[in-house]
């Protein structure tokens, strides 16, 4: 433990950590001040539009542009493309991207697929050139689910991909598999004393975040190239652009702007950058292209699951052996599936300890809109099926779910896979004991209802379910990484003691620059509000991967804190000269009535400097800036754990479920923005609950449409009016501390969702008695269900209340 | 087949008036015929025009148009065609004599649309889902449709043909909606299933009972979105005027209703949900009418 963090743990009452200020981009936003990818506006500014394709599966055989130009437009088609096939999402390390993708479509994959884009004066232009554009198609067999594209005989959808240096061929359209086994489950399942077997569906929703992929482009006059665009990491644009256009680096700069919520959909750089890029180049002239809502619906989904699960256990609840089989449909790209099977099995091996274990995925090609990775990656899922399953053994074994749950789970010392087989690391801090008791004190998990027990109109249920996510992608191996994972900044002290923070780092909105300023002032001891977060671009940060598993405080915070106490170290050396005291006999603190951080010597009471005062002399004497710059790679990937416990009431007339209460507990180590995290975990239960009753995205079987038609009306996320009153949400944060991360913090965003389908399942089987095994429980399939189960159902229609309970 | 349509950029060119009398309103209809449209709040009809859906060369705007505003008592109430949604939704009146027409203008959508949405704009749209039109059918509303050649009265029944159709002539503008006088011993009451308020209902039903002690000796129920057009349940109201009624009584009544809807299968919800859910709705809402017209507990 540094000194700053013995400080911390001390509770000095003027640490920022765990302080809740106002935010710096607070006022911003409010005011509407702030600047996101489609408020760039730039003079001579063209708009871009892009032609998409109406089949879901075809050759384009030709594509006429002339009456679009005629019109004005600059057009581009695969024609003017670099014939670069990439991967949009180069978090993984070379020799594991499947590259199948170019800037414009070679063939039509799926409805909505970029096929040929313009710019123009006006968007009403670009608008009436696209339409002037002729495709000659020719239909290819559609494939929309993963069933029949697996079949032999059935269209390839891919002929070949790149995966690494290797053109590799694509054998019934599985685009990738993964098998991993740890012990023996043969010998495991015949050590059990009780198997069981359960089939569960998840489904494709779409990412529902508010702003649609946007980007602007401005070719400048040395032949760079400055970019700003909806992304989770400006330098892999960067990178991507500059591969992709043969343009060097140093002349690739991407500006941050601020996001309006991704939730995982810009981890990939989106689909529409390159597009507007190559149309820019072509103009010679700033392009702006701005993705419509529908649009957007047709770029990304959830990674849609098919998950068998077996598990074998002793009579007494010890769990043996597992074997899980996982199909996922991908859609038309594969944009990061090998990882996704992976996490699939990091995920579940993660939960309970399983010394036999099996895991085979696959995952397949069709021809619907891209998966792509959505707040958990993979955990959702996974958490789901396993969570739904164990409750259902804890009934099956006479166990009360929660003590089940207690003495299988991977807790302190365990291992935990951050980010499947080779993102490993043992576990240091384990606040779930303590979140389990206070969420079942808290929903009053000892007196739910008996599942099944109830018969009126109305019925009650609680459910519960936990899991975690990780904290970044870091591990202890030296070399062979599936993954990169790293960031870095640079902090600078100014002449007036306040500071600069400048790091490429994304904040998706939930306050993790936030969470920056504070570990720095904290670290160099001055007042959060002398710490500024720079503006910046890729040509004046170092290197961060893209803040995505749950790593932006764990990860980026780290390598602030690290560039901070470097800095620290340098002012400490420079106030030694100033007060005649050796630099190890000095402290920061922040001085309220200064406001300012004050170097002072605890043994010497009369050696005491302000920040600034240190760094204007520097400035004075010519000594230099005091600034440092640093990288960081964590070594571990700590779990961020959370426990759901939620009340459900069930109308059985309608099917209609509302969410009476609910209790969430989170371990993020310490927290950093309790506000902000507070409201994580609201905003996790709301996406959580609309993935488990009512979100979906269905295509019609024969066009590959959407069925909603890109239409954001009837698949959105819950809204106030469907959710509990914020006094029914209760929040709690765990009392732990993460060794590893700074000042104790680990992650908490991807988390606060992760358990939530399954602790809706788990409620409506309380309520209802009956099990759901496929997302989303609509109010039709509890209908249906209830019929099922209740054949007599119908008839009781007037022994009941007919009116509803006030709210 | 996949057309590129979306909500964000308005493709179409179309000149656009803003007439301040009827006059200079029939005046525009006859000079730019059938390629003009009225508009008035335009949350339907330029959605539908920017999908597409709808190319009017001349949007003739009603919003200046003072005889379409406001609203008068006169044995009954008439609303002007340009009140707003959120007039009607916020009306003392109307909560109080007009029960079930307030409830639907309430869960009418949300703010935004409800404050630039007009009722002459919901009924003249013609959508089956109309939230305003159940319980105008159950206040025996009419129109006043007028043109240069005069006014004619229709009642609201015989104003919807089929989605988005309705007995407007071309060269008519829908001037104002009549409810019937509310008499002692009624209520009301609208009942909507959709995800939330603000979205567009899978099914909704508006009820209005009245009540001579324990006998309903007058009733009308209406549904939306179970059938080309909203639609009254004759056969349940028949069934139950005159009647005592008990919850088997309603139960019976609101099976009838669900019976006579022709519901559709769509990416909102199926055929099944909806016509189970109308059975559902109606009987809660006849429910509620009945304890609302001051009537006993159903035993």
């Amino acid at each position: 433990m540094t000194p700053a963090e013995r400080r911390y743990m001390s509770s000095d009452e003027l640490r920022a950590v765990g302080s809740v200020a106002w935010r710096k981009d607070g006022v911003a936003k409010v005011t509407g001040a702030e600047q996101y990818a489609p408020d760039i506006a730039l003079s001579r500014m063209w708009y871009a539009r892009v032609l998409r394709s109406p089949h879901a599966h075809a050759r384009i055989t030709r594509i006429d542009t002339s009456v679009a130009e005629a019109l004005g437009a600059v057009c581009l088609t695969f024609a003017d493309i670099p014939k670069v096939k990439y991967n949009e999402r180069i978090v993984s390390t070379p020799p594991h991207l499947y590259r199948d993708r170019y800037v414009l479509a070679d063939k039509a994959r799926h409805v909505g697929e970029a096929v040929a884009a313009v710019a123009a004066p006006t968007e009403a232009l670009a608008e009436k050139a696209l339409r002037a554009i002729k495709v000659d198609y020719e239909p290819l067999q559609t494939i929309l689910n993963a069933e029949d594209s697996m079949r032999s005989g059935a269209e390839p959808i891919h002929a070949s991909v790149r995966l690494g240096d290797a053109e590799i061929p694509i054998e019934n359209n599985v685009a990738v598999t993964r098998s991993i086994q740890v012990g023996d489950i043969d010998k495991g399942f015949a050590e059990s004393e009780f198997v069981i077997e359960r089939e569960f569906t998840t489904h494709p929703i779409y990412h529902a975040q508010m702003e649609t992929k946007s980007v602007v482009c401005r070719p400048e006059p040395d032949e760079a190239i400055t970019v700003w665009a909806t992304a989770q990491s400006i330098h892999n644009v960067r990178q991507l652009l500059g591969e992709i256009y043969s343009i060097p680096l140093h002349k690739v700069n991407v500006r941050r702007v601020a996001l309006g919520g991704t939730f995982g959909s810009s981890i990939q750089v989106n689909s529409v950058i390159p597009i507007c890029v190559g149309l820019a180049l072509r103009a010679l002239r700033p392009v702006k292209l701005v993705s419509t809502r529908e649009e957007d619906m047709y770029d990304h989904v959830r990674y849609p699951t098919n998950i068998r699960l077996r598990l074998g256990l002793k009579r007494d609840g010890t769990l043996v052996a597992g074997h899980m089989r996982a199909i996922v449909d991908i859609g038309a790209h594969n944009i990061q599936a090998f990882p996704f099977l992976g996490v699939l099995a990091g995920f579940w091996a993660s939960l309970y300890r399983l010394p036999h274990m099996k895991y085979e995925g696959r995952a397949v090609y069709t021809n619907r809109t891209p998966s792509c990775a959505m707040q958990g990656f993979g955990a959702p899922q996974v958490t789901f099926a396993v969570e739904s399953l164990m409750d259902e053994i804890a009934h099956e074994l006479g166990m009360d779910p929660i003590d089940l749950k207690l003495k299988n789970y991977v807790g302190l010392g365990g291992t935990f896979w951050g980010h499947g087989p080779t993102v490993q690391s043992i576990v240091r801090s384990d606040g779930v004991p303590e979140l389990v008791g206070l969420g079942a004190k808290k929903i009053g998990w000892k007196e739910r209802p008996r599942p099944g027990s109830q018969t009126g109109r109305y019925r009650r249920g609680i459910g519960m379910a936990r899991g975690f996510h990780t904290s970044g992608v870091g591990h202890p191996k030296a070399t062979g990484a599936e993954m990169i994972d790293y960031s870095g900044a640079f902090v600078k002290i100014n002449e007036d003691g306040s500071v600069d923070v400048v790091q490429s780092l994304m904040d998706h909105g939930g306050g993790t620059l936030e969470a920056i300023a504070k570990i720095v002032a904290d670290e160099l001891g001055v007042p959060l509000e002398k710490v500024g977060l720079s503006p910046v671009d890729t040509r004046t940060t170092v290197y961060d991967v893209t803040t995505h598993a749950t790593r932006g405080v764990y990860a980026g915070g780290a390598a602030a804190q690290k560039a901070a106490r470097k800095a620290k170290a340098i002012l400490l050396d420079y106030a030694s000269r100033l007060l005649g005291v050796l630099p190890e006999a000095l402290v920061i603190e922040p001085d309220v009535r200064l406001g300012q951080g004050v170097i002072h010597c605890p043994s010497l009471a009369d050696r005491r400097i302000t920040v600034g005062a240190v760094a204007k002399a520097c400035q004075v004497n010519s000594w230099g800036t005091i600034a440092a710059v640093e990288s960081l790679r964590q070594v571990n990937c700590p779990p961020a754990y959370v426990t759901y416990f939620v009340e459900v009431e069930v109308d059985t007339d309608t099917g209609n479920v509302r969410t009476r209460r609910a209790a969430i507990g989170s371990d993020c180590g310490t927290v950093v923005n309790p506000d902000l995290a507070a409201g994580q975990l609201t905003g996790g239960l709301s996406k959580g609950a609309g993935y488990a009753l009512i979100e979906d995205c269905r295509w019609d079987a024969q066009t590959g449409e959407l069925l909603s038609r890109g239409f954001w009306i009837d698949g959105k996320t819950p809204s106030v009016s469907e959710s509990p009153l914020l006094e029914d949400v209760h929040t709690d944060f765990a009392k732990t501390y993460e060794p590893s991360g700074p000042f104790g913090a680990k992650g908490l965003g991807e988390a606060s969702t992760n358990p939530c389908a399954g602790a809706y399942a788990n409620a409506l089987y309380n309520a209802l008695g009956v099990r759901f095994y496929e997302l989303p429980v609509t109010p039709e399939k509890i209908l249906a269900a209830l019929q099922r189960k209740e054949p007599a159902y119908d008839a009781r229609d007037e022994r009941r209340t007919a009116v509803a309970p006030a709210r | 087949m996949y057309i590129a349509t979306n909500t964000h950029i308005l493709v179409a060119e179309f000149d656009y008036v803003e007439p301040t009398t009827l006059e200079e309103v029939f005046w525009h209809l006859s000079e730019h015929g059938p390629q003009a449209r009225l508009i008035a709040g335009g949350t339907d009809l330029l959605v539908q025009m920017k999908m597409e859906r709808k190319n009017p060369a001349c949007l003739i705007s009603l919003a200046r148009v003072l005889e379409l505003q406001g609203m008068t008592s006169n044995s009954g109430l008439t609303v002007g065609a340009t009140a707003s949604i959120r007039s009607l939704a916020r009306s003392e009146p109307i909560g109080r004599h007009y029960t079930a027409l307030a409830e639907a203008c309430n869960a009418f959508s949300t703010i935004p649309i409800m404050v630039m949405a007009t009722l002459g704009g919901n009924l003249c749209n013609a959508s089956p889902a109309a939230d305003t039109a159940p319980p105008l059918l159950a206040f025996d509303a009419s129109v006043a449709l007028v043109s240069r050649a005069g006014q004619r009265v229709v009642p609201l029944e015989d104003f919807f043909l089929g989605p988005g159709q309705t007995a407007l002539r071309h060269d008519e503008v829908l001037r104002s909606v009549h409810l019937a006088e509310s008499v002692r011993g009624a209520g009301s009451a609208f009942v909507k299933v959709a995800r939330v308020a603000a979205d567009i209902s899978q099914v909704c039903a508006a009820v209005r009972v009245v009540r001579d002690g324990d006998h309903v000796i007058d009733c009308r129920i209406a549904l939306g979105a179970v059938a080309p057009t909203p639609v009254r349940a004759h056969r349940a109201e028949a069934f139950l005027t005159g009647q005592r009624p008990d919850r088997g009584r309603v139960d019976d009544a609101a099976r009838i209703a669900g019976e006579d809807t022709k519901p559709i299968t769509d990416v909102r919800a199926t055929q099944e949900y909806r016509r189970h859910a109308s059975r559902v709705i109606v009987r809660d809402a006849l429910t509620t009418a009945w304890l609302r017209a001051g009537g006993r507990e159903l035993k």
